[in-house]
This record gives C-alpha cells, sequence and structure tokens, in this order.
C-alpha cells in the first residue's frame, strides 16, 4: 500500500475513534493528512471506499494477535498476546462504540467481527486449558468453570477501554495486564504461582 | 473479491486442543536420532560394481557396495532394466559412476583382506 494511503487510513481511525464513524467527513481527513480532499478523492473514491480499507486493517491487525497463540509454552506467551490486544483496542476503540448507538443498526462488518471475536473466545478457553494442562492452573471443579473465566478474560479484554473511560481511571498498558491477570490468580497451582512471580509479577508491579 | 478464507468455531476448536497437545507430545530429539546415518556411513567407503545379468527377459542392472575395509560387508541393490543389451551396458558404466564415491575408480576392493586358504 502507498505511503499515502496507509497515512490516510491512519488519520481515519484516528478522527474515527475521536468523532465516531458517522460524523467525520472528507474534508477532516484531508486535513488531518494535510492533503487536498481532491488528492484524498485520486487515492479514495468517497467515504465507503476509507472505512473499507479502514476495516480490512482493522480485521488483518485481529488476526495477527491470534498468529501469536502458544508461540512459546510460557506464561509470558499470553502475557505478550495481552499486550497486543491492549494495543489493538486501544488503536480501534470506535468500533465498540458503533455497538452502543441508539438507533439499532447492525455495524458494518458485523459478521467478520463476529467471526474474529468467536475465534478469540475460542482460543482463550483453550489457553486456560493448555494451563490447566500443564499444571500452572488448577483443574476444573466443575465442568464448564473455565468457560466462565475465559469469558469473563474476554470481557476484560475488548471492555476495559469504555470502562475505564466511564470510570475516570487511567488506561494504561499495566492496567490493562492487572485486570486479566487478576482473574486468573485465585486459580494457580503453586507451580503457576511461582511462574507467575517470577515473569509477570515484575512488570505489572515494579 | 474473493471472499476471505474461514472455518467454523468447530473445527477452531479442534486445531487449538491440537496446538495444545502439541507441547505434551513433541519432545526433543538426541544424537540417538541421527543413529540412521551413522549406520549408512560405511557407505562413503564402498567400491561401486555393476552386474548386468539377464532378469524377466530384460537386461536389469544391479549396483554392489562393497566395503574397502571388509569385502564381506556388502549390499546390492537393483536400478533399472532395460531390453537392449548394449544400452544396458552403456547404462550400467553410467550408474556406476554416478554411485561411486570417486568416478576414477581408485575404490577397489582388495582381494588379499578376503584372506583366502589356498589349501
Amino acid at each position: 500500500m502507498s505511503n499515502t494511503k496507509q497515512r490516510i487510513i491512519e488519520a481515519s481511525v484516528r478522527l474515527f475513534n475521536e468523532n465516531g464513524l458517522d460524523s467525520v467527513r472528507l474534508q477532516q481527513i484531508a486535513e488531518e493528512v494535510g492533503i487536498s480532499v481532491g488528492n484524498l478523492a485520486y487515492h479514495f473514491k468517497n467515504k465507503e471506499a476509507i472505512v473499507e480499507s479502514v476495516f480490512e486493517q482493522v480485521f488483518e491487525e485481529f488476526d495477527t494477535i491470534f498468529r501469536q497463540y502458544l508461540v512459546s509454552p510460557n506464561m509470558t506467551d499470553f502475557d505478550l498476546q495481552i499486550a497486543d490486544f491492549y494495543a489493538f483496542f486501544t488503536k480501534n476503540h470506535f468500533y465498540l462504540s458503533e455497538f452502543f448507538k441508539s438507533n439499532s443498526v447492525t455495524p458494518p462488518h458485523f459478521q467478520q467481527w463476529q467471526v474474529g471475536v468467536t475465534k478469540m473466545m475460542i482460543q482463550l478457553r483453550s489457553r486456560l486449558q493448555f494451563l490447566s494442562m500443564k499444571g500452572d492452573l488448577q483443574p476444573e471443579i466443575q465442568s464448564g468453570q473455565y468457560e466462565i473465566v475465559a469469558e469473563q478474560i474476554w470481557m476484560s479484554l475488548v471492555f476495559f477501554v469504555p470502562k475505564s473511560t466511564m470510570t475516570g481511571q487511567a488506561i494504561n498498558m499495566t492496567n490493562y495486564k492487572k485486570s486479566v491477570w487478576n482473574i486468573l490468580k485465585p486459580l494457580f497451582t503453586s507451580q503457576g504461582q511461582q511462574e507467575f512471580n517470577a515473569t509477570i509479577l515484575p512488570q505489572l508491579y515494579w | 473479491m474473493k471472499p476471505k478464507f474461514s472455518i467454523d468455531a468447530l473445527a477452531y476448536t479442534v486445531l487449538m486442543q491440537g496446538i495444545n497437545q502439541q507441547y505434551f507430545v513433541e519432545k526433543k530429539g538426541d544424537m540417538s536420532d541421527f543413529r540412521l546415518y551413522y549406520d549408512d556411513l560405511w557407505l562413503s567407503d564402498t567400491a561401486v560394481i555393476d552386474d548386468v545379468h539377464r532378469s524377466k527377459g530384460e537386461w536389469a542392472i544391479d549396483l554392489i557396495f562393497v566395503s574397502i575395509h571388509n569385502p564381506l560387508k556388502f549390499i546390492r541393490r537393483y536400478i533399472v532394466s532395460h531390453p537392449c543389451p548394449k544400452r544396458a551396458a552403456h547404462k550400467a558404466e553410467l550408474m556406476r559412476r554416478l554411485a561411486a564415491k570417486d568416478q576414477r575408480g581408485t575404490l577397489l576392493v582388495n582381494k588379499n583382506l578376503l584372506q583366502m586358504c589356498q589349501n
């Protein structure tokens, strides 16, 4: 992709985050990038084309995070994935606000988003299974327990940014990671606790 | 535009389980895995002899690999067969040169190594 095109997409994402998907005009995007509207029209036919490209990039980034699953068997592997999710959801939080509009219109690319989100949930569930098989997490007390835990983690990963905005808490990586690890903490075995203390804890409370 | 490839949730779950299992099932290799290589190392010091003979109505080419240190250690392998004896002989020559470590044929079997008794 050409440099200008990439710059336009990045500026659009910034503006969508600030003002919402609908209220951004082409003029604003052109000003943000520092080019004329005519030049913008040369790269993208209309706003739909820009939105299309933005979503293409968003889903590409989303898929990239999934490819990081179990690169190494340690807890740091999950920690790195959480960091990726943080970067993704802080950068692209405009999409979530589409769901909370009063006119209940399905947001664009809803199906693709659903596929991604289902993938995310399945990965979290199998991550918990893996950690439990490895001996870092206690075995399930009742079947389906980790399914609920996975859902809790999922909610924390997805809705941390809106939640922090609502409550006025600071949005930073450490708080984001804490919110996830705090869910897992009570489930650690002594082996898991040791690994957590050695590798993850130092970066959460330095 | 071609629609993006995707798999259903069930298939993805099974795939994930597979990745999880990998960690427990796959083990690192050790030197004993190279046993195969060391077992065949003697083949690099062999004299290669071609043998053309009639087999099933054609001229079959066999190559015999004989250790130059111990002629009683050898293997015989069928390579190819040909209907024409002249061509078979020519092919055997080419195959022998291809298989031999030294094309000039410097690796030879020494009959003294067999320690035959003349009595």
